[in-house]
């Protein structure tokens, strides 16, 4: 099971991670649009669709991804506290409650919408011979299958973890706050902190006896 | 222990939102459409607190009322069918967002800027340049975060490199354990208010308030909250020394190079006139080609305060009327001075910098130097010191005198008053400017100016109307992109580890957005906005009352949610009220992100303390550092209240700009 679980997990993080390159490829684009229109006078319509596009496929996407590795905000006033069973209980819960009748609405109203885009070939009309948009559309039913998938995999895990009382491990992933490659940018060892907490408690201990605190 | 308290806390918040929805609601069986809208959202939070992840508890509530609302009017098949319409149309709506574009771009931006290692090398200059303010180091601190924050918007990576550089910093100097944490925490927060800030896209996006004019008007409070919590620090470390002594000589010795050991022998000496004497006198043992290139780095200052001068003296006797960014200059230049204790900050020129051209400047090229400012200065000074303190001030002022016949309009007051704050600034600035400094100066030109131009670069383009907010975010990851090069870390790895994070932080951000687009239609067809818009109107509340409960409710909401949740949810239901109490939507914005800042610093949930603990040495305890939090929780609510007493510091600059 756990095997299947992270074969969801990597087709999730593979497409997700295949089209976050959009963002090299949207900066690129506009700045060189921008160099181009100011230096050269010579703008592109067509780079205001492709920017919307770049973007929206970007987001859409990495929806699944981002569930792959729990990156999606959660309140976290008592979530963190809980037992594990207790927090595979809520998130079980509220998968089926939630979760489900979303995304597959999601997928099914997107699959709908893009059928009929899909069907007249439609065409973006910001501007005369618009670049298609229908396959853009295409991508709301492709991110809604994504993330159902995804789902179904977390729901697995809610289950795995009310059996054995444990979450199944996932995948490590690029962390936003990653404390040792914060302390390795920084050149701070573990042991420099060591040191330094002598210096806090002895400051600790200048404050419970007046007087000697200042000196130096 | 503490995490039953911890427990306790949120299920008493929680048992507070559901029994205030019990006793406002009627019975079940008297319920209309609006009031299920009304138990919606009551729901919603109670499942936001219990930890599912907001996106997915808004998309599918959202969905399941949709479906609700319109099977009142019609059959079961037809609203389904309007549901999936309308759950479709929200999520291309979202999907086609021209003001989210510009979050991908933003978040890129700080994930480089972060990458690109330059916070060690910012706090150990700023400390250096403000070595001699009380409590520099704490200044240095709170200096180093706002830019650093500004630059990358991710208070928790702010948080834990300041508390693995400046934390140590302070505690070996002997600060006060309390307050280095609370500064620490304090300056990794401003990030959220002071612009390019993702919460005020995303505002923009909720409200219909134009981003642009929403950066115009925070950029000011933004930077008055920083400079209230420098006072504060200052005026500390005044009281009491023993809270933040001087630092021990040896963290604040600036190693000098071998000429200019040569040059100073020991002693200290002024950069101007030593560097000429050894142009001069060609037998101090120190090569010519050096002597005049460091002159020329030591001469930039000058130029950095000419080239405005003369640009704005040109754009203000022009006999076109211009937009009046004399005002800005004059601000600009006099908050920097306070930055910094006045001293070395030579105003910034960064605004008028063509966007790409200040993120890649190259420290020391001495080519740009006009060569014209250069020789009166050289022939002005002489040898003793008084004299050429005065000496680049004629060159400056000189330069401008010519110009004004002609048909030019007549030069108005405030450019002389302008033109001689400038002119002192530099005296000043030129008479504590020794060797020492000389290269302080280098070192800033090598961390704080590249960031400060990237900064100003994006928020100048934004703000003078040459770029839209999506442009500058593109140009300014563009200049994120080029400063990590420039400090020679844009490898493979940081490209593929900053692209990753964007995409999972945008997805974070725009999931969420699609999850609330189809949430606020439900409840707008439900009617459960006419309800509280009904009840509102029955208090009778006067323009003010009606603020303070809403900076209120956001405020107490800031403690279970999180910002974005508060944003995409709460925003729809109290902006249609706005109109009935006249109050600007962007005035409100400027104060609800603000507001919404503090939340980071409340306990226990704030999440600046926990990074900071974190890596923290074992022996500092949470309870210490919620405590060195408090104080700078005050100030954010004075500056609150300042900011809607005075409701200028906000709109003054977008009046300016976009009247």
């Amino acid at each position: 099971m756990q095997k299947v679980l992270l074969g969801i997990d990597k087709i999730s993080t593979a497409v997700g991670k295949a089209f976050s390159w959009l963002i090299v490829g949207l900066t690129l684009m506009m700045t060189w649009e921008i160099l181009s229109r100011r230096f050269l006078d010579r703008p592109h319509a067509w780079t205001f669709d492709a920017q919307m596009q770049m973007y929206g496929v970007l987001f859409m996407t990495a929806g699944a991804y981002t569930l792959a590795k729990s990156g999606h905000v959660r309140g976290d006033v008592l979530y963190g506290f809980f037992a594990p069973r207790v927090q595979a209980t809520i998130d079980l819960v509220l998968y089926v409650f939630f979760f489900v009748p979303g995304i597959v609405a999601l997928a099914w109203a997107g699959w709908r919408y893009a059928g009929e885009s899909w069907s007249i070939r439609e065409r973006s009309t910001i501007m005369l011979e618009g670049p298609p948009i229908y396959t853009f559309k295409a991508f709301i039913p492709v991110a809604g299958a994504l993330m159902a998938l995804q789902g179904f995999a977390e729901i697995a895990r809610c289950v795995i973890c009310l059996r054995t009382g444990a979450w199944p491990s996932r995948t490590e992933d690029v962390e936003e706050v990653d404390v040792d490659k914060l302390k390795e940018m920084v050149h701070v060892k573990d042991q420099d902190i060591e040191k330094l907490d002598e210096l806090v408690v002895k400051q600790e201990r200048g404050a419970e006896a007046p007087g000697k605190g200042g000196a130096a | 222990m503490r995490i039953r308290k911890e427990l306790l806390f949120g299920f008493s918040l929680m048992a507070i939102i559901v029994i205030a929805t019990a006793i406002a609601m009627p019975l079940p069986w008297k319920w209309t459409p609006g009031h299920y809208g009304l138990f919606m959202l009551s729901m919603v939070v109670v499942t936001i607190m219990l930890g599912f992840p907001t996106a997915f508890t808004l998309m599918g509530m959202g969905v399941i009322f949709t479906y609700v609302a319109f099977q009142w009017s019609s059959p079961a098949p037809v609203a389904m069918k309007q549901t999936l319409d309308l759950m479709a149309i929200r999520a291309y709506g979202v999907m086609t967002n021209d003001v989210l574009i510009s979050i991908p771009l933003f978040v890129f931006m700080g994930y480089l800027v972060e990458r690109a290692a330059l916070i060690e090398k910012l706090f150990k200059s700023l400390n250096l340049a403000i070595g001699r303010i009380p409590g520099s180091l704490a200044v240095a601190t709170l200096a180093t975060c706002a830019l650093f924050a500004t630059a990358t918007g991710i208070v928790g990576a702010v948080v834990t490199l300041m508390g693995l550089l400046a934390f140590p910093a302070m505690l070996r100097s002997r600060y006060d354990i309390k307050l280095s944490a609370g500064v620490i925490t304090a300056g990794g927060c401003l990030g959220i208010l002071i612009p390019p800030s993702v919460l005020l896209i995303l505002y923009g996006a909720t409200a219909s308030v134009s981003v642009v004019q929403l950066y115009a008007g925070a950029f000011l409070p933004g930077i008055m909250l920083a400079g209230l919590y420098m006072a504060y620090v200052v005026l500390r470390a005044v009281l009491n020394p023993s809270l933040a002594p001087k630092p021990p000589p040896e963290e604040t010795r600036v190693e000098l190079p071998p000429w200019a050991e040569k040059l100073s022998s020991g002693r200290r000496r002024l950069a101007l006139p030593t560097l000429l004497g050894a142009l001069a006198s060609g037998n101090s043992g120190v090569p010519r080609r050096t002597a005049a290139a460091q002159l020329a780095l030591a001469l930039l200052p000058l130029a950095m305060v000419a080239l405005p001068v003369v640009a704005v003296y040109g754009a203000a006797t022009s006999p076109v009327e211009i937009v009046d960014t004399s005002g800005l200059q004059v601000a600009g230049e006099s908050v920097r001075e306070a930055l910094a204790g006045g001293v070395e900050e030579p105003p910034s020129d960064g605004v008028q910098e063509p966007p790409g051209a200040g993120a890649a400047e190259p420290p020391g090229a001495g080519a740009q130097e006009p060569p014209a400012a250069a020789a009166p200065a050289a022939t002005g000074v002489e040898e003793p010191p008084g004299a050429e303190k005065a000496a680049p001030a004629p060159a400056a002022a000189g330069g401008e005198n010519p110009a004004a016949g002609g048909a030019r309009l007549a030069t108005p007051r405030w450019f002389w008053i302008v033109a001689a704050a400038a002119v002192l600034g530099l005296a000043l600035h030129y008479s504590i400017f020794t060797l020492e400094r000389l290269q302080i100066f280098k070192l800033l030109l090598g961390s704080f100016f590249p960031l400060s131009a990237l900064i100003l670069a994006v928020l100048g383009t934004i703000i003078f109307g040459w770029a839209t907010p999506t442009e500058a975010a593109a140009m300014g990851a563009a200049g994120g992109l080029l400063l990590a090069a420039a400090y020679r870390r844009l490898t493979l790895d940081v490209v593929k580890e900053s692209v990753f994070l964007t995409a999972k932080t945008t997805a974070m951000v725009c999931w969420l957005f699609v999850g609330s687009a189809i949430f606020s239609a439900a409840f707008a067809l439900l009617g459960g906005q006419e309800i509280i818009e009904r009840w509102v109107l029955s208090l009778d509340m006067t323009p003010i009352q009606f603020m303070l409960l809403a900076q209120f409710i956001i405020f107490v909401l800031g403690w279970p949610l999180e910002w974005t949740e508060i944003i995409v949810i709460f925003m729809p239901i109290f902006l249609p009220l706005l109109g009935h109490f006249d109050i600007d939507p962007l005035f409100f914005g400027l104060l609800v992100a603000m507001n919404l800042q503090t939340a980071f610093l409340s306990p226990p949930v704030a999440m600046a303390a926990f990074y900071l603990k974190g890596v923290a040495p074992r022996h500092v305890t949470l309870n210490q550092i919620f405590a060195g939090m408090m104080p700078f929780m005050a100030i954010q609510v004075i500056a609150l209240v300042l900011l809607y007493i005075f409701p200028g510091i906000g709109l003054w600059l977008p009046q300016v700009l976009y009247r």
